[in-house]
C-alpha cells in the first residue's frame, strides 16, 4: 500500500488542482499527517476501506480514525454526520441493493473535515448530501461510485455550508444500461470558496449520464466547477451530457467552469455546455412589482436557479430534503 | 520524390515532394548559445536583439516541457537533432525570375505566383529559415503600408520592431516561444498606417524542404488606428520519415478601431511538430479575427489568443481541425476580456478519422473590471470511426458579475439519415461522406478567400478518400 509521503504533490497544471491546490485544502502543512477526531456517523457498522494512490483519498484514509459501512436494501435512510474538533475525518462505504434512498446531512463546527465515500450501486439509489457545516469550516470530500449493469444512481448535493470546500466525485458506469444523474447546487456567500470536481467514466456501452452544476455566487465568493466526461473505446451507444451554469450576484464574486470531454468511441452522444450570466434585471423588476423587496426577489430567483440543478432527480424525498434546507439557508441570509 | 517508408508512415500527402538541398549556409544540428549568437551575427542584427535572443535561449533551457497536452509526443522531440538555421538563397528577391530555379519550381508547384497575380496585395515566400521572395503592390507601398520579411523589417524599421517585438508574446510565455525568440528567422513584418484599408489579402507561404529542419518564423503585424488588413498564410513540408519542427510566434497589434484578420491553412506533412504561439492585442473598438485551419502535422498545439484590452474590442476565432492517422490536432482559442463591453465569438470544428485525435483547448477569461462582456463558444466534433478520439477542454474564468458567457460542445458521428438521404440522390457513400464533411467545415471555408476555400475542400476530399469501408 502506497504511503501518503510517497505520493508527489499534484501540480496546478492538473485542472483538478488548478484552483484549490493541495496545500490550500490540506489542514496543516502538506508534509504533515495530523491527528484527527472521528466523524460521528449516526448509522453504520465498522468497516475497513482500502487505501488509494490518489493523494486526497490516501490522506483522508491515513488520518481517519473511523470507517463505517452502510448496507441498503430497498430502504429509505437518513444519516447524520457530526464533525467536531480542530481536524475531523471519516470514511464511509455504501452498498446499495434494490430501490433505496439515503439523505446525508453534514453538520458541526470542525475546522477541517475529511470525508471519503465509496459506493456500489446495484438497483437504484437516490442520494442527497447536504453540507451544512459551520461558516469557518474547511471540507475535503472524495466520493467514488461504481454503478453496475442496469442500475441507476441519482446524486444531489447542496453545498451551502463551510468556508472552503473541495469536492471530488468520480463515477464509473461499469455495466451496460447503467445510468447516473447528478445535480450539484452551490450557494456562494461571504468569502466562500467552493470547488466541485466530477468525473464520469462510461466504461462500457449503452450507458447514460447527465450532470448539472449550478452555482450562485454572491459577495466575494469563488465557485469552481470542473468535470471530466470520458467515453471509453468501444463504449458505443453511450449518451452523456453535462451543463455548468453560474449566476453572478455581486461585483467581487468569481466563477470558473471547465467541463471537459474525452471521447474514444464514435457511435455516441456527448455534449456539454457552460454559461455565466448576471441576474436578470427584468425578473427582479417583475418580482418587485409584485411587492417583494429586492433582496427577497433575488433570493427567490436564486432558489429557482439552484433547484433547477436537480431537475433530472426523480426521488421526491431527496428533492424535498434539499429544498427545505435551501429555503432555511436563504431565509437566514435575508435576515442576516 | 517521397521515400516509400515515409509514405507508408504518414500516408498520401499532396505536397510531400522535396527538392535536393542547395543550402548556401547550413548550421550543424543542435542548439547552443553559440548557435543563437551566430544566427544573430549572420543577420547583422543590432546588439539589443542579440541580447533578447540570448536571454530567451537561457529561458528555453530553464523551462520544462509542458506537462499537459500530448506529453508522449512532445517528449519525442529531439532538440539536438534539429537544424536551427539553413539559408537556401543569397537574399530576398523582389523579382520572381531571380529566385533560385529549384525553389521557384517548388513554389510554382504550390501555385504561389499565380495566386499573387490574381488576387493578392503582397506575397512573402519563406523557404527553410528565410524569405526567398517578397513583393507588395506598388499602390499599397505608396500609401505607406510596410510589408517586409521580418529580417528586413528589423533592418529597415528597428524602432518599430524594438517597440513591439515580444510585447504580446514574451519569450518567457512558454518553452516554445522562448525557443522561437532565441532562434527566430524569417516571418512577416507588417505595418498599416492610420486609416488605410488594405483591400486585398497579403499572403505568406512557408515551406520546409530539408530533413530535420526547424522553422522558427516570427510575424509581427501592427494595424494603426482605423486601418484594416487581411493576412493569409499557408504551410507545407515534404514527407520524410524523420521529424521536423515548426515553432512560430505571431504577434498582432490592432490599435483603436483597427481590424486584423489572420487566416491560416496549415497543411504540414504528418512528420512535422507544429507548436505555435499566436496572440493579438485589440485596443478600443478594434477587431482581431483568427481563421485557423489545421489539416496536417504530426502534433499541432496552437491556441490563437486575443487580449481585448480596449473598451468595445471584439475577437473572433474560427478554427477547424482534421486529425487523421497518427495525428493529434490540439487546437483551440483563448480570449481574455480585460476591458468593458468587449465581445468574442469562438467556433471550433474538428474531425477525427483513422485513429486520429482532435482536441479543443480553450480559455475564456473575464477580469473584474470588464463590465458588460459577452462571449459565445461553440465546439462541434465529428468522429468518423471508433479508433479515433475527440476531446474538449474548455476553461471559463469569470470575475465580473455582468458578464454573459456561453459555451456549448457536442461530439457525434455522421448521421446515417444524412448519408442515406444523399445516397438516395445518387451519390456514392464516399461522395456523400465528403459532402457532409465539407458542409461541416462550411462556416470556416466561407471565411476564407475563394482560392483557399476551393483548395481546402479539395484537400479534404483527398483526406476523405478511403474513409468508407
Amino acid at each position: 500500500m502506497i504511503q501518503y509521503h510517497e505520493i508527489a504533490i499534484p501540480p496546478r497544471s492538473e485542472h483538478l488542482w488548478r484552483y484549490t491546490p493541495w496545500h490550500r485544502i490540506h489542514p496543516t502543512k502538506v508534509e504533515e499527517i495530523p491527528t484527527a477526531n472521528p466523524i460521528k456517523f449516526s448509522l453504520g457498522d465498522d468497516f475497513k476501506l482500502n487505501s488509494s494512490d490518489e493523494i486526497a483519498r490516501n490522506f483522508i484514509h491515513t488520518v481517519s480514525p473511523t470507517s463505517k459501512c452502510l448496507k441498503l436494501q430497498d430502504e429509505k435512510l437518513e444519516l447524520d454526520l457530526r464533525c467536531s474538533g480542530h481536524i475531523c475525518a471519516g470514511e464511509l462505504k455504501i452498498e446499495s441493493r434494490g430501490f433505496s434512498s439515503l439523505i446525508i446531512r453534514m453538520s458541526g463546527e470542525a475546522g477541517w473535515t475529511g470525508l471519503r465515500i465509496q459506493g456500489e450501486v446495484e438497483g437504484s439509489l437516490s442520494i442527497a448530501l447536504i453540507n451544512d457545516l459551520s461558516v469557518d469550516s474547511h471540507l475535503l470530500k472524495c466520493e467514488d461510485w461504481i454503478v453496475s449493469r442496469d442500475s441507476e444512481l441519482e446524486f444531489a448535493e447542496m453545498s451551502s455550508g463551510g468556508f472552503m470546500i473541495k469536492s471530488d466525485i468520480r463515477v464509473n458506469l461499469a455495466g451496460k444500461g447503467a445510468d447516473v444523474r447528478g445535480g450539484i447546487a452551490s450557494n456562494g456567500h461571504g468569502g466562500r470558496h467552493d470547488d466541485n470536481h466530477v468525473e464520469i467514466c462510461h466504461d462500457v456501452g449503452y450507458t447514460t449520464s447527465s450532470l448539472v452544476i449550478h452555482s450562485a455566487c454572491n459577495d466575494s465568493s469563488h465557485s469552481v466547477g470542473t468535470g471530466l466526461l470520458t467515453i471509453e473505446e468501444n463504449a458505443n451507444g453511450s449518451d452523456a451530457g453535462q451543463v455548468f451554469r453560474n449566476l453572478l450576484l455581486s461585483e467581487k464574486s468569481r466563477a470558473e467552469s471547465i467541463p471537459e470531454l474525452e471521447v474514444l468511441a464514435d457511435d455516441v452522444k456527448a455534449a456539454h455546455g457552460a454559461a455565466s450570466a448576471p441576474i436578470d434585471a427584468a425578473q427582479i423588476h417583475y418580482l418587485q412589482s409584485r411587492g417583494l423587496s429586492k433582496m427577497e426577489a433575488s433570493s427567490l430567483i436564486v432558489e429557482g436557479f439552484l433547484m433547477d440543478a436537480f431537475k433530472d432527480i426523480k426521488n421526491e424525498d431527496v428533492i424535498s430534503a434539499i429544498r427545505t434546507r435551501l429555503l432555511v439557508h436563504l431565509e437566514c441570509l435575508i435576515k442576516g | 520524390m517521397v521515400d516509400d517508408s515515409a509514405r507508408e508512415a504518414v500516408g498520401d500527402y499532396k505536397y510531400g515532394f522535396h527538392d535536393p538541398e542547395n543550402a548556401t549556409i547550413r548550421f550543424d544540428k543542435g542548439l547552443s548559445e553559440k548557435v543563437v549568437r551566430d544566427i544573430s551575427e549572420l543577420k547583422g542584427e543590432p546588439e539589443w536583439m542579440t541580447e533578447i535572443r540570448v536571454k530567451a535561449y537561457q529561458r528555453f533551457m530553464e523551462m520544462p516541457m509542458p506537462t499537459w497536452g500530448n506529453c508522449d509526443m512532445l517528449n519525442q522531440i529531439d532538440f539536438d537533432a534539429v537544424t536551427y538555421f539553413l539559408r537556401s538563397s543569397k537574399g530576398t528577391e523582389k523579382n520572381w525570375d531571380e529566385v533560385p530555379q529549384d525553389i521557384k519550381n517548388t513554389f510554382d508547384r504550390l501555385g504561389i505566383p499565380e495566386a499573387e497575380q490574381k488576387w493578392l496585395g503582397g506575397v512573402t515566400a519563406q523557404y527553410e529559415s528565410e524569405a526567398v521572395y517578397h513583393s507588395i503592390r506598388e499602390d499599397l507601398e505608396e500609401q505607406g503600408v510596410i510589408f517586409l520579411d521580418m529580417d528586413s523589417g528589423l533592418k529597415e524599421h528597428p524602432e518599430i520592431v524594438k517597440q513591439y517585438f515580444g510585447s504580446v508574446v514574451p519569450a518567457s510565455d512558454n518553452k516554445f516561444s522562448a525557443l522561437n525568440t532565441a532562434v527566430w528567422s524569417g516571418g512577416s513584418f507588417i505595418y498599416v498606417p492610420k486609416g488605410i484599408h488594405v483591400e486585398m489579402p497579403v499572403q505568406a507561404y512557408f515551406r520546409i524542404n530539408a530533413k530535420n529542419m526547424g522553422q522558427f518564423e516570427r510575424t509581427l503585424i501592427i494595424a494603426d488606428e482605423g486601418s484594416s488588413i487581411h493576412y493569409v498564410e499557408g504551410c507545407t513540408a515534404p514527407t520524410y520519415s524523420t521529424e521536423s519542427l515548426h515553432s512560430a510566434v505571431v504577434e498582432l497589434i490592432a490599435m483603436d478601431g483597427a481590424k486584423i484578420r489572420y487566416s491560416t491553412v496549415q497543411n504540414w506533412s504528418a512528420n512535422v511538430y507544429n507548436l505555435v504561439t499566436k496572440r493579438g492585442v485589440a485596443h478600443s473598438n478594434a477587431t482581431i479575427e483568427w481563421v485557423d485551419g489545421n489539416i496536417g502535422s504530426k502534433l499541432t498545439m496552437k491556441y490563437p489568443a486575443v487580449i481585448l484590452k480596449g473598451e468595445g474590442a471584439h475577437a473572433e476565432v474560427i478554427s477547424v481541425a482534421y486529425a487523421g492517422k497518427g495525428q493529434h490536432q490540439d487546437a483551440g482559442a483563448k480570449v481574455h476580456h480585460l476591458a468593458p463591453n468587449t465581445t468574442s465569438n469562438i467556433l471550433s470544428k474538428s474531425i477525427s478519422k483513422n485513429g486520429g485525435r482532435s482536441s479543443y483547448r480553450g480559455m475564456l477569461q473575464v477580469t473584474p473590471k470588464a463590465h458588460g462582456c459577452r462571449s459565445k463558444v461553440v465546439c462541434d466534433a465529428l468522429m468518423l470511426d471508433s479508433d479515433s478520439q475527440s476531446d474538449t477542454y474548455p476553461t471559463m474564468e469569470v470575475g465580473n458579475s455582468s458578464a454573459d458567457l456561453e459555451h456549448e460542445a457536442s461530439v457525434s458521428k455522421v448521421s446515417n439519415d444524412q448519408l442515406f438521404y444523399l445516397m438516395s440522390r445518387g451519390h456514392s457513400e464516399e461522395e456523400a461522406m465528403g459532402l457532409i464533411v465539407n458542409g461541416f467545415f462550411e462556416p470556416f471555408t466561407r471565411e476564407l478567400p475563394m482560392e483557399y476555400a476551393v483548395e481546402l475542400n479539395r484537400l479534404l476530399e483527398l483526406e476523405m478518400e478511403g474513409a468508407i469501408g
